[in-house]
């Protein structure tokens, strides 16, 4: 289980820190659900991207595994709640219902965090593409569920293989973006 | 902050994961139950969104105006080419037109040619495609107060549309050419061959009892005819194209679907009356009783 919190022993350099370096802090914190929230409200655009109800998911379930596999405390839990609730808001799905499976991904990602980052990334990618399946079909069998018939499993499958088909090219990108927060981090 | 041990904090933050997975099932149940409440929240997010998502698809359309004006550009000169091309060649027909019209003004001096009277118009908005007993008619809003007589022609931008058949003081009503009751004498424009142009409610009137040695040619235009009196002659209709081998059809010019504005033109064909003469047989009129002049010219009880 991460700890969003800073731990014990950080508590008195936290307190000499200057108000930038704590303000550098909370951006480096929040940033990776901003761009979440951002990626949301891009998406519910009405910009015709093809494919873009399917897209949306796929990046915000990637996001959120990301983070809460390699940096938790950029993804907090009330986060992914509050992102999954927006994302039901603004798009079409039962009011709850991506709040529930982001959040599922997020204590998946966050339980299995250390024996993920021990692995390979190609071993990763294909745990991951488990959990991206397996959400695109919590989804679906809840949409079924709610709207009492059984839909059309067809945008639920292309939702999983673009949520597996993304995960490296996001993950090459949050990646690059963790070397550089750690590298301003030690000068 | 509340000073807490590091057992608590840490028990704290364990159960915010199970806590929120709860809420959130919570919501589902909740948002199920009171649909409506969703739906406001819904639009409540939407609405404050509404700005931001305007910014961005506005954003879309101007960048995909720049990359279509970019397009053009590129072939700015291709289409410059073309459009000087084509300007040469109209130019030409310009002059050809003038030269044309001077000479057949000439020509109608030199044979005292009688002036055809122009015909007077007006205009009116179609503004329903009426029932009635028709499967195709139109009402346009301009009637008796404003000159317009049954029997009437009503042209559309490029072609004959119909002809008015009901008229009241504000409004006429209109029989299209493609209605089942429309039947009308016309002329095959290349052969001067006539035929008869009838209506099956259908986009495509077809062209029926035309002569077997000159059949319509595909692509020829067909025209009024004034065989029955009814119409001027050479009103443009459409064109003949063949649906199947045998059945012509014309492709009327005016878009009989989406009618929007109507010309009605009283071409004052009722008030030409043909001199008497012997043999000649009048045409029906519906104020008129046909009166037959064979029964003077053929011998008793020879006809029937």
């Amino acid at each position: 289980m991460p700890d969003p919190h800073p731990p014990r022993w950080e508590h008195d350099t936290e307190t000499q820190l200057t108000s930038r370096q704590r303000l550098d802090r909370t951006a480096r914190h929040l940033l990776p659900s901003v761009f979440t929230a951002l990626v949301i409200i891009f998406f519910s655009a009405p910009v015709n991207i093809p494919g873009s109800a399917e897209l949306l998911p796929a990046i915000v379930i990637n996001t959120v595994f990301f983070w809460s596999v390699w940096r938790p405390s950029g993804m907090p839990s009330l986060a992914v709640f509050l992102l999954g609730l927006f994302m039901d808001l603004v798009g079409f799905t039962p009011l709850g219902v991506s709040a529930f499976i982001l959040l599922l991904v997020h204590g998946i990602g966050g339980y299995a965090r250390f024996g993920l980052m021990r692995m390979n990334f190609l071993v990763v990618w294909c745990l991951f593409g488990l959990v991206g399946a397996a959400a695109a079909a919590l989804q679906w069998a809840l949409a079924c569920l709610f709207r009492l018939h059984l839909l059309d499993p067809a945008p639920a499958f292309f939702e999983a293989l673009l949520c597996i088909g993304v995960y490296p090219l996001l993950s090459a990108t949050f990646s690059w973006f963790l070397h550089i927060l750690d590298e301003k981090d030690t000068p | 902050m509340v000073p807490v041990s590091i057992q608590v904090r840490q028990a704290l933050s364990k159960l915010v994961l199970p806590v929120l997975l709860l809420m959130s099932v919570g919501i589902i149940i909740a948002g199920q139950a009171d649909r409506p409440l969703a739906d406001k929240a819904r639009m409540r997010v939407a609405d404050v969104l509404a700005p931001l998502w305007s910014l961005l698809s506005r954003t879309q359309t101007d960048s995909e105006r720049l990359v279509h004006g970019l397009k053009e550009a590129r072939n700015l000169a291709e289409e410059n080419h073309r459009l000087s091309a084509e300007n040469a060649n109209l130019r030409r027909w310009y002059e050809v037109a003038v030269s044309l019209a001077r000479e057949n003004d000439t020509l109608k001096t030199e044979l005292h040619w009688v002036p055809e009277p122009t015909p007077a118009f007006v205009t009116g908005r179609v503004v329903a495609d009426s029932g009635g007993i028709y499967a195709r008619a139109v009402l346009l809003v301009a009637g008796t107060s404003s000159g317009v007589q049954t029997g009437n022609i009503a042209l559309a931008a490029n072609g004959l549309a119909g002809r008015v058949t009901e008229v009241g003081t504000h409004a006429a009503r209109i029989l299209l050419i493609n209605d089942i009751a429309s039947r009308l004498p016309v002329e095959l424009e290349s052969s001067h061959a006539a035929a008869i142009m009838v209506g099956d409610n259908s986009p495509l009137p077809r062209l029926l009892y035309y002569s077997q040695d000159t059949r319509p040619i595909e692509g020829e235009r067909v025209v009024t005819s004034d065989q029955a009196g009814a119409f001027p002659s050479g009103i443009p209709i459409g064109n003949v194209h063949y649906l199947h081998p045998g059945q012509p059809v014309v492709q009327p010019f005016a878009r009989l679907d989406r009618l929007t504005m109507l010309r009605v033109f009283d071409f004052g064909q009722s008030e030409i009356e043909p001199p008497e003469a012997p043999g000649h047989v009048p045409l029906t009129r519906p104020h008129r009783a046909l009166t037959l002049p064979f029964k003077t010219l053929l011998g008793p009880g020879q006809e029937g």
